[in-house]
Parts: C-alpha cells; structure tokens; sequence
C-alpha cells in the first residue's frame, strides 16, 4: 500500500512502530468522551485497563448521510490528547466516505506520533476497509 | 452537512424508465432474429446500471432481481448460452418486472413479490440447464489447442485488467460510492487493490462528502472489458478512469482498450476540480431535465403576458396622434416577440411521437404471438413532435386502435394465403403534420370492415332505424358507439364494444377528430387529427349580448347570414337550417346559456356552422368579432367542468371570454332526447 503525504503532511512519514503507546501516555488522564450526534453509539464508561485510552466509539452507521457528524466527533476526540481506541465493533452501515474519516484520523495520528489501536471491527467494516484496500494502513489488531 | 440521497430517486426512476424501453427495444431485435454482441451488450449494461444503482439506494429487490438477470446476460454475452426465443420471451418479461417493481417503489407501494420470485425461479431454470447449445470461439478455442498453440505453453500473463481509478470531487456527492463498485468488480474476478491515500488531507480539512482516495486495481479472469468498464458506467463521468489490459497488448487493438475512458486529466486532489471539465464528459451536457411544473408556469406566465399585451393594445387602439403611432408600432413588435417567446416555450413542452410508438413492436409481438398471427409493424413520422399534454392522453387510445387491428383486421397466416395476400399482415402507424395539426394513422391491410355485418349488427341493437339509409361513411362511424361490437368472439384483447367509443370520446376531449376508412378486403385506416397543443388556441370570438365567446377556429366550416326560406320547423319545436342539400339544426346560444342576447331573429344575427364528430349544426349569435389566439384557463381546475365549455380565456379588455368545446355544446342541445344513433341525426 502506497501513503504518499500531502504537502500539508510535510512532517516526516511516522514509522508503524511509533503507534505503541507512548510511555508518557500513561500518565494521561483519562478523557470523558462527548457524542455530537445520535447515530454515535454511547460510550461506556472506560475499563480500569483502558482508562489511558481515549476512546472512539464509532456508530452503527458510518456513511455519508452522517459524514459531518462523524468527523467532528473525530474532531472532537482527536483534540484530546491521545492514544485512541478505536471501537468500530457497532458499525453496520458503511461506505467510502465513512472509512475515508477513520483513514484521515488514523493519519493524522500517524503524523502526531499518537498512537491509536482497534478494540474492535464489526465484519461489515472490515470487508469494506478490505475491499477498499485499506488493510495495510488501518491494520487490526493493531 | 449530511447527503440526502433521496433527491436523486427520482432521477433514477427516471434513467432507468428510459433505460428499460431501450432493453426493451434490443431484445425486440434480438427476437427478430437479429443477435449481435452490441445489442446483448446493449441490455446488459441496462441490467448493470440498474442493479447499480437500485443497490446505491438501497432498493434490494430490484437490485437483488436484477442480478439474476444480469448473470443470465452475462451468460449469453460471453456465448455460454445460446439467445433462443425462450429466453428473449423470459428477458422481456424480467424487463416488464424491473419496471413494475420500479413503479411500485417509485409509488411508495409494495413490490408483487410472488410474480417477481416466480420470474426469478424461471430465470435460474434457464441458468442450470445445461450450456451445451453454444460453445463460444474463444471457450472451443481454449479447451482444444490447437497444435500451433500447444507448443504456445509458455506462462502466459495472467488475463485480465488493470485499472487506474481516481475519483473526481462530485463522486460521492452523486451517490457513486467507490466501495459499491470495487464490490462489483470483485464478483468479476480475483481483485487487487492498492489504496493511494495520499491525497487525504488532515482531517481538520477534510471535506467528508469529497473522496481524496484513488486506487489502483487489477481485476483477474477471462473478463470481458465491457464488463469492467460496466461497473464503472455510472461513475465514469465523474472520475479519471484508465483501463488497460494485464501484461500490455500487441497490436493497436489494445491501444483503445488501454484508452482513458473518461476526464482526461485529473483535477489536483487539492482543489476541486473545475465544473465544467466535469460536464463536458457528461453524455447529457447538452440537456437538462427541468419538471413539466416548471415549464407550465413559464408557459402560465407567458400566457398572463400574452394577455397584457392584448390589453396594451386595445388600450392603445383609441389613442391618436403621432405618439399614439409609435406606441402602436411598439406594441406590434411586441406582439411579434411575445408571439416567438410562447412558440419558444410551446416548443419545450413538445415530445417526439416515438415516446409512444415506442411501445408498439412489443405490443405487436406479442400479441400477434399469442393470436398465431404474422405480423410487421411499420412506422414513419415518429419524430413528428406534439404537446407532452397530448402524447400522454393519445396513448391509450393509439393501444387500443393498434390491439383492434392486430385482433379483428389482419387475418390469421391460412386466410391471408387463401385471400391471395401475404401470410404476414403489416400494421402501420404514421405520424406527420398538416395545416397546423398532427395527423396520426394507424392503418393494416387485414380484412377491413365489413359493412353489412357492422349495419346488421346495428338494427339488432336498434342503433339504426330499419328504413334508415345511411352512407357508408355512416355505417363505419357506427364502430364508434358505446356498446358496438362486430366481433364473433369475445376474447381478453378485444371484442367487448368497450372501446372505440371511448377512443373517439379521448380523441375528442383533446381537441382532436377521428375518421375511418376501410375497403372490405384491403384493409382500414384510422385517421386522427390532434391539436398540437392544448394550451393555446386560434379562437374567433362571438358576441351573444353581452357575453363573448371563444370558438375554436379549427371547427369552423363557415359563417352564413340566414335567409327565412331556408329555415324550417321541424317537430320538436326546434329550427334546422337548409344549407346546400344538408339540413343542419339551429343551436341558439342564448337558450343554451341562459342569457340575454340582442336579436332573438334569426335574421338580425349570423349562423356559425360549426363541426364536431362528423355532426354539423348551426350557432345562432348576434355578432363575429375578431380572430385571435387565446391562451386557455382550465374551468375545472378553476371551477368546475361545464358540458359545452372548454375553457375561459382573457380578453385583452380584461373580460373572461368562455371557449366553446363544440362537440360538448351539441352533446348538450341534444341532451333532452340525444342518446343512440337512431334518433335524427344533426348532419
């Protein structure tokens, strides 16, 4: 898979390695996790191992009918300071432009050094990011 | 900002309508014998582009259907199976379902589930027969090497396609998900994608309705490059697509296969890409759909033009001195533009015929199927344009007159060879203007009506008196009453008397004239003259006291003053007016519309003979006025239906002027005993 970056990802490419949660990671609190529109699943409260993540639940849809929200609740996730978990386990609806989202959260993670990992894909989410070739760069497990 | 997919249903009801009466029409060919790659190729792609975008918006059952169907396609365009008549009868069927189904989800109303699985079961028997008919050239080719191609055992590429697929800034807007059809093309083959999500940018500045991924592909297997370029039908326009075949090709053959297909350059992933790039590789730059509502009131606001103008120039008329001539002078150019901008408008309301010959070969084949008969369908004039108002209501008719010749004029195969004739019948339908109308024939050269049978017939239903003498154009016009059937035999397609009655009533109510002409032996002939338009109409306007009336120009035989030698009392306290050898009856207005007019004396006023239905009479009113053309305001959109009027127009004095339906208004002087042909006839 070929991730060129865009001039406005100038920074150097961030090696695959660096998405393992940094050390000072650990000392990151726990951030409460806001849902901006109703098809975004609730957040269950944060398991005691997990209370370092910064978790994003996606909804049951993913598509482009709920692109805008979905991308400020991205938005608003990734402006906390990460890592990220990422619970795509609820999706049953997906398209391009949904996974073309989690892709660009995933590379802006990438290009912070912040490391995000799955918790989870339902198997219509995988098929899609299988099918769209996205594989390779939003690997599961990560 | 979230995507509304529901704005484009309608669009694609629309495309897909169009695209199912082109299937349609390429399987007629391909039941008349005629196989050619491109026609199956042709319905292929209607089946393809249909599925893909039933299953874009989620319609699964017809997309579900039309997969069937479209793996049985596929079946016959790679020459895995033979197209035999079954099969084409079986295809044209699932095109009849695919419609029906989406009409249904069009409606909101629930699919007929069981005809569709039904349809589905026959289509899958077809598909697990085995294929044993045809084996294809390349297939034969491939299963037996020959010996040159034997010692040709050297690894070959990998068959297939590698495709280049960038996605333009619009793709997603319009519904076209890149997921959908990579999905598609992975049922083709074994598919290879690599992503390129380079062209993402931070997800602060991520348009989410915009697709910045590309990709490219390779598709592998014995695959057709129509197939591939197929899954890409709908999108193409809106991306830079490059399809090439694996392992490069010799020859220049695979120069056009390896073309780009559509948007030569790509538009940088950055910045959206300009507009009208995009348009130009659309098929349809060169039109747009606009709703009929929308023409109508471009055409309402025209007409309320039209009528100011009358207005301006009969305040204008009065005035005097050299001002006063300008003004005039203005006020004609005027009229000269506004005259060219409602012909303009008119023009965009008129639609090729073919919209509605286009359903005849099917009609014609099938039904001619089913009655064991040979029959050819010729058609001229279908580019002859009329009023979309008209061609809507000149359908059933048309149906009805086309069912009538292939059920009781052409003749079965034995009869016809017996009679000297061709065993095949031909039915013709011909369109074409003349003097301000469309003239519409629909003729065959079967038996033709045989008058002593439709006359018998007559008397025993008391239609005619015994002593009657009618001519022959009167013994024809007698199909056309309610009940009348000369058919033996009443079957499910026609010979129920239901029917020309009510075509001719059809006909009428647009404005338009039926006429028949028939030689026992040869064959019959309906002629029907329609308006081109139902919105506008040349009017002469007549006085009766106060009132002023619109009538249609086109039913106008002539105007006469009345001589009291000429007019005779008959028994029913009526008046009939000796004009020539005829004798028409007397219809005053006043009496008909209850109002007060200035000359009760038939000789202070004029006689308008008018014509509707092949009956003539006589409209008594007090004055003739001018001739113009008037733009027609429906009475039962406004008010309600009124027997004898048609329409109201404005009168440039600001009067609404009523616009007489002459057919109507002789329906309603005779409405006290009218009622069967056997009582005295107007003309």
């Amino acid at each position: 898979m070929k991730v060129t970056r865009k001039k406005s990802r100038s920074k150097a490419a961030v090696p695959r390695h660096v998405r393992a949660v940094p050390a000072r990671a650990a000392a990151i609190a726990p951030a409460p996790v806001s849902l901006p529109a109703p098809e975004l699943a609730a957040v269950p409260a944060p398991a005691p191992e997990a209370a370092r993540l910064v978790r994003v639940v996606l909804g049951t849809s993913c598509t482009i009918q709920e692109a805008s929200a979905v991308r400020a609740h991205l938005l608003a996730q990734a402006a906390q300071s990460g890592p990220y978990e990422i619970d795509g386990a609820s999706v049953e609806h997906v398209d391009t432009a949904g996974v073309q989202l989690i892709v660009a959260f995933a590379l802006d993670c990438l290009e912070k050094g912040v490391a995000y990992k799955w918790s989870g894909r339902s198997a219509v989410l995988e098929k899609a990011i299988e099918l769209l070739g996205l594989g390779p760069l939003l690997e599961y497990p990560a | 900002m979230s995507l509304d997919l529901t704005q484009f249903h309608e669009i694609f009801f629309e495309e897909s309508f169009e695209a199912l009466d082109a299937m349609e029409a390429a399987l007629l060919k391909l039941s008349a014998g005629e196989v050619d790659a491109e026609l199956i190729n042709t319905i292929f792609r209607v089946a393809h582009s249909i599925k893909g975008g039933a299953a874009t918006f989620a319609f699964n059952e017809v997309a579900g259907f039309t997969h069937v169907l479209e793996t049985l396609l596929d079946q016959l365009r790679a020459g895995k199976r033979q197209v035999r008549p079954e099969i084409v009868d079986v295809l044209l069927r699932s095109g009849d379902a695919m419609r029906a189904m989406l009409v249904a989800t069009q409606r909101k109303d629930a699919i007929d589930s069981a005809s569709v699985a039904k349809l589905r079961a026959e289509l899958e028997r077809i598909m697990s027969e085995s294929s044993t008919a045809a084996v294809p050239a390349s297939a034969a080719k491939s299963a037996t090497p020959s010996p040159g191609q034997a010692a040709a055992n050297a690894p070959a590429p990998i068959p297939g396609w590698r495709i280049k697929f960038v996605p333009g800034p619009d793709l997603l807007r319009h519904g076209n998900d890149p997921l959908r059809i990579l999905r598609e093309l992975a049922t083709l083959g074994n598919l290879r994608v690599s992503a390129d999500a380079g062209g993402i940018p931070p997800l602060n500045d991520l348009d989410p309705e915009v697709c910045r991924l590309r990709w490219n592909l390779e598709v592998q297997g014995e695959i057709d490059r129509a197939a591939v370029h197929a899954v890409f039908e709908w999108a193409e326009s809106e991306c830079e697509l490059t399809i090439e075949r694996i392992g490069g090709e010799p020859a220049s053959t695979h120069v056009v296969a390896a073309a780009t297909v559509q948007t030569p350059a790509a538009a940088p992933a950055s910045a959206p890409a300009p507009e009208a790039s995009t348009r130009s590789a659309n098929p349809d730059g060169g039109s747009i759909r606009v709703s009929i509502e929308k023409i109508d009131e471009l055409l309402n606001s025209v007409g309320e033009l039209v009528i100011t103008q009358s207005v301006l120039s009969q305040l204008a008329a009065p005035l005097e001195g050299r001002e006063a001539g300008e003004l005039r002078s203005a006020l004609a150019q005027l009229e000269r533009h506004m005259r060219a901008l409602q012909e303009s408008v008119m023009r965009v309301r008129m639609l090729p015929i073919s919209f509605v010959f286009n359903r005849f070969p099917r009609l014609v084949r099938d039904l001619g199927q089913r009655l064991g008969k040979k029959i050819e369908l010729k058609v001229t004039g279908d580019t002859t344009e009329l009023d979309k108002t008209v061609l809507e209501k000149i359908g059933d008719p048309l149906v009805h007159l086309v069912r009538n010749s292939i059920d009781h004029g052409i003749e079965m195969p034995d009869v016809r060879t017996a009679a000297g004739k061709s065993d095949h019948g031909t039915i013709s339908l011909h369109a074409y203007h003349k003097g301000g109308n469309v003239i519409v024939e629909v003729s065959d050269d079967g038996g033709g009506l045989r008058k002593d049978k439709i006359l018998k017939k007559a008397l025993e239903r008391g239609l005619v008196a015994n002593e009657t003498e009618l001519s022959e154009e009167r013994i024809l016009n007698l199909i056309f009453a309610p009940g009348f059937s000369t058919a033996d035999v009443v079957s499910d397609v026609s010979g129920r008397g239901v029917g020309m009655d009510v075509v001719r009533r059809n006909i009428n109510e647009l404005g338009g004239h039926i006429q028949i002409f028939s030689k026992e032996g040869e064959g019959s002939t309906i002629r029907i003259r329609l308006p081109l338009t139902l919105a506008i109409l040349d009017g002469q306007l007549a006085r009766v006291g106060k009132e002023v009336y619109v009538v249609p120009i086109v039913s106008i035989v002539e105007t006469i003053q009345v001589t009291r030698e000429r007019v005779c009392a008959v028994a029913n306290g009526g008046q009939v007016f000796r004009l020539r050898d005829d004798y028409l009856p007397i219809v005053r207005l006043h009496e008909l519309f209850d109002i007060e007019p200035d000359y009760i004396d038939l000789l202070d006023g004029l006689l308008m003979i008018v014509e509707a239905d092949g009956k003539r009479v006589g409209l008594f009113v007090d004055e003739l006025m001018s001739q113009q053309q008037v733009v027609i305001k429906s009475l039962e959109t406004n008010f309600k239906q009124v027997t004898g009027l048609a329409g109201a127009t404005m009168l440039g004095d600001g009067r609404v002027a009523l616009i007489l339906d002459i057919p109507g208004v002789i329906t309603r002087f005779q409405a006290p005993e009218e009622r069967g042909l056997a009582k005295p006839q107007a003309a």
